[in-house]
């Protein structure tokens, strides 16, 4: 299992390349750059499609055993982010800049919440109506969603209203939220574990 | 009520030791199975070995772990 892992590891890292250069070439393909009369350059696309459709499952597969089995993800992430325990200092030095990491991803994660659960709006309403002769309005919400674009989303009726400032949950696309984490953890552990061998 | 605990300081003559010896802390280093930067922290007060590693440095030294490594009160 552990030599079949590395051999897999090694095909999805050297992959890359390949699958960003087919990626590049089905996009100008659905582009129309390409000739689609062509059948070389229409099995190339299918071939492209294959390739990406096997990197992503090869990536599926290391992914679930980068969760499910403690050599694997030592190997892996610890390449990744420079972990090195060569003596029980560094062990301890370890274990001080993951905890660190840990609290701060929790602190941001835990802001994150906060900013995507977080609505303000600030509108006008038509001058028919006011209330109480004022058409300013300042709306403030604390929203939680299980399921994205869930129905109970969609207002039930529309009033037609000038809006001046509208926030409803965070600006960025999930992904971006996930890459983001991903690289704060690596930086975050890094920074710790050259602050504590200084 | 708990009754505050003296705070303490582990010194060590890890020094003087290899100083006599005429060792380097990457030999001394090799010699018990750590780092170099270990060594310097142990030496510098940084760092307070586990007792597996203090027995393991008294060993190698032939010396008892207490006239290696001892106790001092931090007076404030």
């Amino acid at each position: 299992m552990k030599r079949l892992d590395s051999i897999l590891l090694k095909f999805f890292l050297y992959g890359i390349p390949a699958v960003i250069v087919f990626a590049a070439y089905s996009y100008f393909y659905s582009l129309g750059v390409v000739n689609h009369a062509n059948v070389n350059l229409n099995f190339l696309n299918s071939f492209a499609g294959l390739v990406f459709a096997l990197w992503m499952s090869l990536s599926l597969y290391l992914s679930v055993r980068l969760m499910v089995s403690g050599p694997f993800r030592d190997q892996v992430l610890a390449k990744l982010t420079f972990i090195r325990e060569r003596d029980e200092r560094e062990s301890l030095l370890t274990g001080k800049a993951t905890r660190t990491t840990f609290l701060t991803s929790l602190a941001i994660l835990i802001f994150l919440f906060c900013l995507s659960c977080f609505q303000v709006s600030i509108y006008k309403l038509p001058s028919e109506m006011a209330v109480d002769g004022k058409t300013g309005i300042v709306s403030l919400g604390l929203g939680f969603n299980f399921l994205e674009h869930s129905k109970q989303d969609k207002p039930r009726e529309t009033i037609e209203k000038k809006d001046i400032f509208s926030y409803t949950g965070l600006p960025v696309s999930n992904t971006t939220v996930i890459l983001t984490i991903i690289v704060w953890q690596i930086m975050s552990y890094n920074y710790s574990m050259r602050r504590l061998t200084k | 009520m708990s009754k505050s605990l003296p705070q303490l300081k582990i010194v060590s003559r890890l020094h003087v030791l290899r100083a006599e010896r005429r060792m380097t802390q990457e030999q001394l280093a090799k010699e018990v199975g750590v780092t170099r930067a270990t060594i310097v922290a142990i030496e510098g007060g940084g760092y307070n070995p586990s007792l597996e590693l203090a027995f393991r440095i008294a060993r190698y030294f032939g010396a008892d772990i207490n006239t290696i490594f001892s106790i001092e009160e931090v007076t404030k």
